[in-house]
């Protein structure tokens, strides 16, 4: 008898936020996406609540596609896509030992989608000690491997640049870095590999892609 | 009537030559001149002393006046001598400082320019982002993302010049935002300056990084 009690006591705790977000879900959804897309979306959402995943990403994932203009199933797909990497990344996260919460879920969950794999992943989260943000790296790796740097190069860069001792402002600053090396004629993997070879040579304080004192750092093309 | 007199004529009626000290083939035109001149009323014009003081009041009226003085003091040219009398190591130290300054603006670094994105600290939790695109051909530009649930007329862009530049200024909450500008209410512009992420519908969105320290674009 005890043990029903206890239960039906986790179940109601469980249940219970996910019954007081479902219907805030649909509200905040209802009049920017058709009805079958506010069910669909309260329906992922209530599913991700209950495995400890992030529901504002669905939310504003389902809001995005709504104000493109997007037909309801793809609106439902790519909500249901996220939801599916969101999962992975926390699992992934959790069993790499590393934290769980939704800033860094949600940018392992970009990582993953930009073709980073589960164990690399788990080593960037790992390597991302304070005062490197693991949120904030795992969204930089997304960034790279978006622009086509290999994920091995992508791991093998960050890490460098935060093994030299550099700035989390330098790690930010890797992804205009790499663009403006293919902007010079490198190619992605090329323009990483420089970089991380200057972050492995220069000295701590310094970025990869720094100048000595006095000389002017050459603009980035794609910064307007 | 002759219109201008020969140079020598001219010598006569200035009383330097006689009529005889003329050629033959002056004299008339020097006789003529001086019947000219002796037609006109040379008498010596009497003014009356009442005029006389009038004028002289005048003067002196406008002679005592001070606002009158000090704006001829500031306005009249005047010559002025400066001498300096400098050591050696005084010139030197001023030539070495202006090098110094000189240098320190040729080396320091450089400035954002129009359209990059200064971000300073807001109040609380927010920091200010400056968006920019260069979309010469667009009527209406808006910037839509995480942070005004995509809603495209939450931040309008304003014309910045005649160039085709539109910018605007926003207090971004701390965290990760999404984003890509609207052209013309229809058309979604991933940011020319960001790589981007999909954004899951086929095209991609950009990303800035909102940090206590500043805003980065991923």
């Amino acid at each position: 008898m005890k043990q029903v009690v206890v239960t039906l006591a986790l179940m109601a705790l469980v249940a219970l936020p996910l019954a007081a977000q479902a219907p805030d879900v649909a509200a905040r959804l209802t009049g920017r996406v058709p009805p079958e897309v506010v069910s669909a979306v309260a329906g992922i959402a209530a599913s991700a609540a209950g495995r400890g995943l992030p529901v504002e990403p669905l939310v504003q994932k389902a809001i995005e596609g709504g104000a493109k203009g997007k037909p309801a199933d793809r609106v439902i797909a790519a909500v249901r896509a996220l939801a599916d990497q969101l999962a992975a990344a926390a699992d992934a996260l959790r069993s790499g030992g590393g934290r769980t919460d939704a800033d860094v879920v949600e940018g392992g969950a970009y990582a993953l989608g930009a073709g980073l794999g589960v164990k690399q992943v788990q080593e960037l989260a790992r390597a991302s000690h304070p005062p490197y943000d693991a949120a904030l790296t795992l969204r930089v790796a997304a960034t790279l491997a978006a622009l086509g740097v290999p994920p091995k190069n992508t791991v093998d860069l960050i890490e460098g640049v935060m093994s030299a001792g550099r700035s989390p402002g330098d790690v930010l600053d890797l992804p205009g870095e790499v663009q403006a090396g293919v902007a010079h004629g490198a190619t992605p993997a090329q323009a990483a590999q420089g970089l991380g070879r200057a972050a492995a040579n220069a000295p701590p304080g310094r970025p990869p892609g720094g100048v000595p004192p006095g000389q002017q750092k050459p603009p980035n093309p794609h910064k307007p | 009537m002759t219109e201008t007199f020969h140079p020598l004529v001219k010598r006569l009626l200035d009383g330097e030559l006689s009529l005889s000290d003329l050629p033959p083939e002056l004299r008339g035109e020097g006789a003529e001149a001086l019947r000219l001149l002796g037609a006109v009323d040379r008498a010596p014009v009497a003014l009356s002393a009442e005029f006389e003081t009038r004028v002289m009041a005048e003067v002196r009226r406008r002679a005592r006046s001070p606002i009158r003085r000090i704006w001829h003091g500031l306005v009249e040219p005047r010559d002025i001598e400066l001498r300096l009398r400098v050591r050696p190591w005084v010139v030197w130290g001023a030539a070495l400082a202006a090098a110094a300054a000189v240098a320190l603006l040729l080396t320091r670094p450089p400035q954002a320019s129009e359209g990059a994105r200064p971000v300073r600290v807001a109040a609380g939790d927010s920091v200010y982002v400056r968006f920019v695109l260069y979309a010469p051909t667009a009527q209406r530009v808006a910037v839509a993302g995480t942070f005004n649930q995509w809603d495209q007329h939450a931040s309008p862009l304003a014309r910045v010049g005649a160039g085709g530049v539109w910018a605007i200024t926003l207090a971004l909450p701390q965290g990760h935002h999404q984003y890509a500008f609207v052209v013309d209410g229809a058309q979604w512009v991933p940011d020319p300056a960001a790589p981007g992420v999909d954004d899951g519908f086929g095209r991609r969105n950009s990303m800035v990084a909102v940090t206590a320290r500043g805003a980065r674009i991923l």
